[in-house]
């Protein structure tokens, strides 16, 4: 296998090794007759990333005929497996600096891939990795039409709303409802917001109590550039840190994000979104497969994993202190954002119910976060958490997803 | 208080070896950090009639020399018969150098060797309200420094010439391999490999047909290839002054006899704003106040 690449392909492929780097630590190149592909799986096998080339992608693309005994596209690969800190050492050269980089594997049993850089300044730099014997590649391909629901956003919108969370957030859940459903009679204010971004953290870890849980719903006519979704709500959580990966990747191709998903437990699928209207296509594609919780947070009938008040840390200073959610200064009054530094441990409805009521009557307690944006009233709710009851149009949310819909 | 010029200023009748200003303190430190890969590093300072010439060793596979002509100093006063010569902590000359170089306040240093008890003495002078001063304890050189008796391999030297960022960056890029480093010399085609291998190989070839800026000037008249231990290696380059990137300056490489290997950069101890430039690629500008470094490394043993 022998190719060369220059200019805006090698700033891509760059991009796309350092999105897999982020993600796995072993890299499979996989060279079909008429496309390269790169894969990688992470070590708890939750993520799988694939970066497919196809033979436009390169200034040259060369395989030996004698590869492919039945030339049939779908034939056996060339295939090696190198490790992703050896291929991103070869790309620490900055791309300016790069006139073009040929890469060549000899022969199927090559023990080395060799990476030729001829820069700028005329050096040639021949890098040479060591192949590992990779017998058992892993590969997944899913059908993104099999997938019945699917969001569209562009990657600074991600941004925004992921910077409302803990930096050290490990698992998102995604609650994806009918865009139309409402309940009837209800104050517009509320309207449109269909979907819910909730952080995800493990109850059964020492630090649940003291980690920041955020929640956010959304209305997908102001976030998202696409927002399908027919039937139940449903709800994935997946890893946050293979999401940022994907989303800086788009981020520096400055594509949009595709998010196609089904249900808790079934695995979500993330691809960039093309706007191609002439009807040509990429010379690249990514495709990013990412593992879901099996256990749907919707199950329990009441909001997931909602942490109770705070009414007993409310008045520590400590506490109050410590709650730290921004508010992003051009929130859209569509969005809105709850966060808080919860300090006791989950109970049930009742045991809040009294808390709550004791609360009220002292007061209000400091806001543990900056809800600004929120109107400032004392409706009665129906939230386990309530120490300052700003929020008129949650309840009514909140109701809308207890109930079964439908 | 007047600068110090005149000699036999010193305690008792003897003349002090050597007085001289320095009147551009931080040059002279870009000059000596070059040399300083360690940070506790013992030198051997001489002086001449000539300059200053500061070594500094490693187990006896590396050494640097820094030579301080006399036309960088403001004044040079050299008194001794022969040509004086004792040990100090690199580390510790620097980190007093710097001492002297307060900023927005350019103050010229008088040095002088030696004091009552054989230290060097520094001291601020071109001021009338204040005066830093400084001494260092200096000891006798334990052994002879060793001369690296550099000869040509054969009647012409075998050489390149590279800009400093360019061979500083390669240097760096052979980290990754690291360990031992193979130099080899091709005369047709005209080029220059330099070669790791480990854990990953990494070949860098400078040719000199690739791109004309890229070797500034090429010798060689004989295939030559030996290795060298990356960590030497790496001593050569890794404390270039940004000075020396930023005016893109040329280093010089050469492999002598026995596959000595030695680099050689200019680093310049102008005063800020004078003009100074003095290329290896020859021709005589105007009079330049650059420091020459020189390193060699002994190459690694063939088994």
């Amino acid at each position: 296998m022998e190719l060369s690449m220059s200019g805006g392909a090698l700033r891509t492929f760059s991009r796309c090794v350092t999105c897999l780097a982020r993600i796995g630590s072993d890299l499979v190149f996989q060279a079909y007759p008429d496309k390269l592909e790169l894969h990688t799986l992470n070590s708890s096998r939750s993520a799988f990333a694939s970066v497919s080339l196809t033979r436009d992608f390169f200034d040259h693309f060369h395989l030996p005929a004698d590869a492919y005994a039945d030339a049939a596209p779908s034939s056996t690969p060339l295939q090696c497996s190198v490790l992703l800190k050896s291929v991103l050492a070869v790309l620490r050269t900055p791309t300016s600096a790069i006139d073009r980089l040929n890469a060549s594997l000899p022969n199927p049993q090559a023990s080395k891939l060799e990476f030729v850089i001829h820069c700028v300044s005329g050096r040639k730099k021949t890098h040479r990795i060591s192949c590992s014997a990779e017998s058992d590649v892993q590969t997944l391909a899913l059908d993104r039409n099999g997938f019945p629901s699917r969001l569209a956003i562009r990657p600074r919108d991600l941004t925004r709303l992921l910077s409302n969370f803990q930096s050290s957030l490990q698992e998102l859940t995604v609650i994806a409802t009918e865009p139309a459903a409402r309940l009837p009679g209800v104050d517009d204010g509320t309207g449109g917001k269909a979907v819910e971004l909730l952080s995800y953290i493990d109850p059964t870890k020492d630090d649940y109590d003291s980690r920041l849980h955020t929640q956010l719903w959304i209305d997908p006519a102001e976030e998202f550039l696409e927002y399908e979704h027919a039937g139940d709500p449903v709800d994935v959580t997946f890893g946050v840190k293979e999401l940022k990966a994907f989303l800086t990747f788009c981020e520096g191709c400055e594509v949009d994000i595709l998010l196609f998903y089904q249900k808790a437990g079934e695995p979500v699928l993330l691809a960039p979104r093309f706007g191609f209207d002439d009807g040509s296509s990429s010379n690249f594609d990514v495709t990013l497969v990412l593992a879901t919780m099996l256990v749907s947070q919707l199950n329990d009938g009441s909001v997931p994993q909602q942490p109770p008040t705070s009414a007993h840390h409310a008045e520590e200073p400590r506490a109050a202190a410590a709650a730290p959610s921004p508010v992003p200064e051009n929130v859209s009054n569509h969005t809105r954002i709850w966060s808080e530094l919860s300090g006791l441990t989950p109970k049930s409805f009742e045991a809040n119910a009294e808390n709550r009521a004791q609360k009220e009557r002292n007061g209000r307690a400091n806001v543990l976060n900056d809800t600004s944006v929120l109107p400032n009233t004392n409706a009665p709710c129906k939230l386990p958490v309530t120490y300052n009851a700003n929020y008129i149009e949650q309840p009514v949310q909140m109701d809308h997803l207890e109930e079964p819909p439908g | 208080m007047s600068s110090s010029t005149t000699s036999g200023q010193g305690q008792g009748d003897e003349a002090p070896d050597l007085v001289c200003v320095v009147d551009c303190v931080h040059g002279m430190v870009d000059a000596l950090s070059c040399v300083r890969w360690n940070k506790h590093q013992g030198a051997v300072v001489e002086l001449s009639e000539h300059g200053i010439v500061v070594t500094v060793e490693e187990s006896g596979c590396l050494q640097a020399k820094v030579y301080l002509k006399t036309e960088l100093f403001a004044e040079y006063d050299h008194g001794a018969e022969g040509r004086p010569r004792f040990g100090l902590s690199l580390g510790l000359l620097i980190d007093c150098l710097n001492m002297f170089t307060v900023p927005g306040f350019a103050s010229p240093v008088e040095i002088r060797y030696p004091g009552p008890d054989m230290q060097l003495l520094l001291r601020s002078v071109g001021s009338p309200d204040a005066c830093i001063h400084a001494e260092i304890r200096t000891r006798i050189p334990d052994t002879v420094a060793w001369d690296y008796h550099f000869e040509h391999a054969g009647n012409t030297p075998v050489t390149f010439t590279v800009k400093s960022a360019i061979l500083k960056e390669s240097i760096d890029d052979l980290e990754w391999p690291g360990s031992s480093i193979q130099i080899q010399f091709h005369p047709d085609p005209p080029s220059v490999i330099f070669k790791g291998e480990g854990h990953g190989d990494l070949e860098i070839e400078f040719s000199y047909y690739a791109n004309t800026d890229l070797l500034i000037a090429f010798q060689c008249d004989q295939e030559l290839s030996y290795r060298y231990k990356y960590k030497f290696l790496r001593a050569t380059t890794s404390n270039v002054p940004s000075s020396v990137l930023k005016e893109n300056r040329g280093s010089k490489v050469t492999i002598g006899r026995g596959g000595m290997l030695k680099i050689q950069h200019l680093v310049s101890v102008a005063r800020l704003g004078t003009q100074s430039y003095h290329n290896f690629a020859g021709g005589a500008q105007q009079p330049s106040r650059i420091a020459f470094i020189e390193f060699f490394v002994k190459p690694e043993e063939d088994d």
